[in-house]
C-alpha cells in the first residue's frame, strides 16, 4: 500500500468498469437467500444440540476426567490458526511490497475476522458452566495462559475487523451511488459506514497512516495469539505437548490452513462472481507457491516435533508416539501427513497443479487435514497422561466424540461460513479503489517511466 | 539332567518370588486378639482414625479406589484384607513395610485395635474372638498420670508417673516410658525408652537442634509402654524447647502459582504495558475514523459555500 494516494484515479474512466464488475454480484440474490436459508436451518439443528449441552452439561459430550479437551479445543486451535492468514497476506507480504496480494487482501481479512470471532465462541462451547464466562474477567489470574489467550484473541479480532473496515471505507463511498439494484437498507448501511468519505487527500492521508499502524501492530499480535494458544498445551505436563518448539510449530501450521482457506475462497469468489479479471491465474500461481513455502516450513517443524522424542523414546512419549505411528491413531495421522502436507507439497511444485480447480481440490484436502491435525495434537496426548490409569473407568481413557458435540462443532463452522457469506455478498470483496489506483498509476508509469508513489 | 536342574531352579525362583510378595506374620503375632470387644463406638472411633491415617492410600472401603503403589494397598473390604487374622492386621499396621509406613509411634495400641474394628465392619462373615485373659493388673492400677517438665540447665525432659494404689497417689516405679516429639507425619522418638526410678521419674536427653514452630514450641507426647497394665496412658504437652523455625508458606510471596493479587511484578508490568500499548494504538485508530468523518464534514461545507 502506497504512503500517498494519487486521487487522479477517481476521474479515470476505468474506475467505472472496475466498480461495475466488482459491484455486480453485491446485493441480495435468490441464490444468496437459498444458501443462507440452508445454512440457517442447519444451524438451528446445531443450536438445538447446544441447548441440550446447556441443559445437561458436558456429560452429553465424550469429554471425561482425563480427556477434558476434545473436539472443541481442537476446533478452537483450528479456528485461531486459520484466522492468522489475514496477518500473513496483508501485513507480512503487503509490507514487503508484493503488489499481487492487493485483490486477495480483503478475502484474507474476511477469513481473519470470521474465524477469530468464532474462535471465542468455540471456547465457550467447551465450558460446562458458560454463564460463568464473566468470571474469567472478574477473577482471572494474569499468571494464567488462559487469560493471555482471552486477551490476545480479543485484540486480534478487533485489529482484524479494523483492517477489514478501514480500507473498505473509500469503496463504500465509491459504491454509494452505484448500488441502485440493492435494497434500501443496504444503501443506507453503505451511507453510514462510509463516514463522510469524499476522497480528500487529507482523508487518504489519515486512512493510510491508520492502516499502516494496524498492519505493523497485527504482526506481533498474530504471533502472540497462536504462540499463546500453543502454550495452553505446552505448559501442561503431558507427553506430546512437552515441547519447546510448540509456538513456531503452531504458527507455521496456521499459515498452511489459512493459505488453503484463502485459496478455497478465491476459487468461489472468482467463479461465482465472474471476477477472473481480478483473481487471475497469476494470483493462483502465487498462492500455490505460497502454500508450498508455508507447507515446507511446517513439514520441517513436524519432522522436529516427532523425530526428537522418537529418537529418545522416553516411556510416556513412546506410548504416545506408538499410538500415532502404528497404533489407534495411525490411519488418521498418516492420512493427515500425506494428504494434507506431503502430497500437496509435491503436486504444487508443478505448474499444472497451480491452476484454480486443482488448487481448490488440494486446498480442501489441506484444510480438512489441518482440522484433523489439531485433533491429533489435542486428543491422543490426553489419553496417556502421567497419571495412574489402571483403576479409572474405561470411558476416561478413550475419547469418543458424541453426535451432540459433533453437531455443536459443525455449528461453529456454519457460523463462520455465514459471516463470510454476508461479508462477501453484501460488500465489495475486491478493493475497488486500490485496483483503480493501480491501473491509473500503471498508465502514468508508462508516461513517466518512474513510479510516482513510494512503497512502505 | 540339565532339564531337572532348570526345573529346580525355576521352582526355587518362583518360591523366592512368592515370598517376596507375601507378607509373613510370625505365628505368635498372628494369634494376638483385641483386648476389648468391637462395638459401634469402637467402629466409629476407628472410622475417624481410618480417614486421617489410612484413607489416602487404601481409599474408601469397598470402592476399590486405592492409590497406585507397588505392591498395591488392598481395599479394606477386599477378601485379601479380610483373610488376615486380627493379630496379623495388628502386626502389619504396627510394623509397616515399604511402601506402608509403620504406625508404631503414630497410633496407640488401642487406636490400632479401633481401626481393625472398623475394617472388620466390612466383612459379613467376621465373628470376633476376644482375648480371654483381658482385664488389667499392675502395680499402680488404672489411673496413672504422666507429668512432663523441662529441666533447662540439664537440657532434659523429665517425666514423672504417678498412679493410684490403695486410694493413695504414689509414684509408679520401674515401668517403661517413651517420649516422642510430634512431627509432620508421625511421632519422633526422643532419646530412648527409659524406666522410671523409685520416685516414678524418667529423664530424657533432649536434642538441641530439634526444629519447633515459629516460636520454638514442640508438642511432646509421653506414653507408658505397658498398655495391658495401664491402658492407654499418655501425656500431651507443648513446650517452647525447640529451635524456632519459620517456614514461609509457598503462597506467601509473589509467584506464578499465587492469586492475582500476588502476581510477579515482572509479569504484571509486561502484561499491563503490552495491553495498554496495543489498545492505545487501537483507540488512536478509532479516533482517526472520527477524524476522517470530521474532515468529510468540513469538505462538504466548503463545497456548499
Amino acid at each position: 500500500m502506497a504512503s500517498e494516494v494519487n486521487t487522479g484515479f477517481l476521474h479515470d474512466k476505468r474506475l467505472d468498469s472496475i466498480a461495475t464488475d466488482i459491484l455486480r454480484p453485491v446485493g441480495i440474490s435468490k441464490g444468496f437467500l437459498i444458501w443462507m436459508g440452508f445454512l440457517t436451518i442447519s444451524l438451528l439443528g446445531c443450536i438445538y444440540a447446544y441447548y441440550l449441552q446447556w441443559e445437561k452439561g458436558l456429560i452429553v459430550t465424550g469429554l471425561r476426567d482425563y480427556v477434558s479437551w476434545g473436539m472443541y479445543i481442537a476446533n478452537f486451535i483450528f479456528f485461531v490458526a486459520t484466522s492468522l492468514v489475514g496477518m500473513l497476506i496483508s501485513s507480512v507480504l503487503g509490507l514487503i511490497g508484493f503488489k499481487w496480494i492487493k485483490p486477495i487482501a480483503r478475502i484474507a481479512e474476511i477469513i481473519a475476522v470470521a474465524f477469530a470471532a468464532i474462535a471465542g465462541l468455540v471456547i465457550v462451547s467447551d465450558m460446562g458452566r458458560p454463564e460463568r464466562l464473566p468470571y474469567v474477567f472478574m477473577y482471572g489470574r494474569i499468571q494464567s495462559p488462559i487469560l493471555w489467550d482471552v486477551t490476545v484473541v480479543t485484540t486480534y479480532l478487533v485489529l482484524s475487523a479494523l483492517l477489514y473496515f478501514l480500507p473498505l471505507i473509500p469503496d463504500l463511498a465509491i459504491s454509494k451511488g452505484r448500488i441502485g439494484h440493492t435494497p434500501k437498507w443496504l444503501q443506507k448501511t453503505y451511507e453510514v459506514l462510509s463516514v463522510n468519505w469524499n476522497h480528500s487527500p487529507q482523508q487518504y492521508k489519515i486512512l493510510l497512516k491508520s492502516v499502516r499502524i494496524l498492519l505493523i501492530l497485527i504482526i506481533p499480535t498474530a504471533f502472540a495469539i497462536h504462540t499463546v494458544t500453543s502454550w495452553l498445551l505446552a505448559v501442561t505436563l503431558r507427553p506430546g505437548w512437552d515441547s519447546t518448539i510448540f509456538g513456531p510449530y503452531f504458527l507455521t501450521g496456521a499459515f498452511v490452513s489459512g493459505s488453503a482457506a484463502v485459496i478455497i475462497m478465491m476459487y468461489f469468489v472468482r467463479t461465482n462472481y465472474k471476477l477472473d479479471k481480478y483473481l487471475t491465474m497469476h494470483h493462483f500461481d502465487m498462492m500455490g507457491k505460497l502454500l508450498v513455502l508455508v507447507s515446507l516450513v511446517y513439514l520441517y517443524f513436524n519432522i522436529n516435533e516427532f523425530l526428537v522424542p522418537a529418537f529418545k523414546l522416553k516411556t510416556a512419549d513412546a506410548i504416545h508416539l506408538h499410538d500415532l505411528f502404528v497404533g489407534e491413531y495411525a490411519p488418521m495421522f498418516w492420512s493427515v501427513q500425506l494428504l494434507g502436507l506431503i502430497i500437496p507439497i509435491i503436486l504444487l511444485l508443478f505448474r499444472f497443479f497451480r491452476k484454480p480447480l486443482p488448487m481448490l481440490i488440494i486446498s480442501i484436502f489441506v484444510l480438512v487435514a489441518s482440522w484433523f491435525k489439531r485433533f491429533l495434537i489435542v486428543v491422543p496426548a490426553q489419553e496417556n497422561p502421567f497419571l495412574p490409569k489402571q483403576f479409572v473407568p474405561h470411558a476416561w481413557m478413550v475419547y469418543q466424540p458424541t453426535i451432540i458435540e459433533t453437531a455443536i462443532t459443525m455449528g461453529t463452522i456454519l457460523l463462520a461460513v455465514i459471516i463470510i457469506t454476508v461479508l462477501v455478498k453484501l460488500f465489495p470483496v475486491i478493493p475497488i479503489w486500490e485496483m483503480a489506483e493501480e491501473k491509473h498509476a500503471g498508465k502514468n508509469d508508462e508516461h513517466q517511466k518512474s513510479s510516482t508513489t513510494s512503497n512502505l | 539332567m540339565n532339564k531337572r536342574y532348570l526345573l529346580l531352579l525355576l521352582v526355587v525362583l518362583a518360591s523366592a518370588h512368592l515370598s517376596a510378595q507375601e507378607w509373613v506374620v510370625p505365628a505368635e503375632n498372628g494369634a494376638k486378639l483385641s483386648p476389648f470387644a468391637f462395638n459401634d463406638s469402637t467402629r466409629k472411633a476407628g472410622a475417624e482414625l481410618y480417614i486421617l491415617n489410612c484413607k489416602s492410600c487404601h481409599g474408601d472401603p469397598g470402592k476399590n479406589n486405592v492409590i497406585n503403589l507397588v505392591p498395591p494397598p488392598p481395599d479394606p473390604a477386599s477378601v485379601r484384607m479380610q483373610n488376615n487374622s486380627d493379630g496379623a492386621l495388628q502386626f502389619k499396621i504396627v510394623q509397616g513395610r515399604a511402601p506402608m509406613p509403620s504406625f508404631k509411634n503414630i497410633l496407640s495400641s488401642t487406636d490400632i485395635w479401633r481401626v481393625i474394628s472398623y475394617v472388620r465392619s466390612f466383612s459379613d462373615k467376621y465373628v470376633q474372638e476376644i482375648e480371654k485373659k483381658s482385664g488389667r493388673t499392675g502395680a499402680a492400677g488404672l489411673n496413672a498420670r504422666i507429668l512432663l517438665t523441662w529441666l533447662k540447665e540439664k537440657n532434659q525432659v523429665q517425666a514423672v508417673i504417678m498412679g493410684m494404689k490403695d486410694k493413695i497417689t504414689q509414684p509408679v516405679a520401674g515401668t517403661e516410658v517413651k517420649l516422642f516429639a510430634k512431627r509432620y507425619f508421625g511421632n519422633l522418638l526422643i532419646d530412648e525408652a527409659r524406666n522410671t526410678d523409685a520416685q516414678g521419674k524418667a529423664l530424657f536427653n533432649f536434642p538441641k537442634d530439634l526444629p519447633g514452630d515459629s516460636a520454638g514450641y514442640v508438642q511432646l507426647i509421653a506414653k507408658l509402654s505397658d498398655e495391658t497394665a495401664f491402658g492407654e496412658t499418655k501425656a500431651d504437652t507443648t513446650l517452647a524447647i525447640g529451635v524456632p523455625t519459620y517456614r514461609p508458606p509457598l503462597n506467601e510471596q509473589r509467584a506464578m502459582w499465587n492469586v492475582v493479587q500476588k502476581t510477579p511484578i515482572w509479569l504484571l508490568l509486561s502484561y499491563t504495558f503490552t495491553v495498554l500499548a496495543v489498545w492505545g494504538f487501537i483507540f488512536y485508530v478509532l479516533l482517526q475514523i472520527r477524524a476522517i468523518y470530521k474532515a468529510g464534514v468540513k469538505k462538504d461545507q466548503e463545497t456548499a459555500d
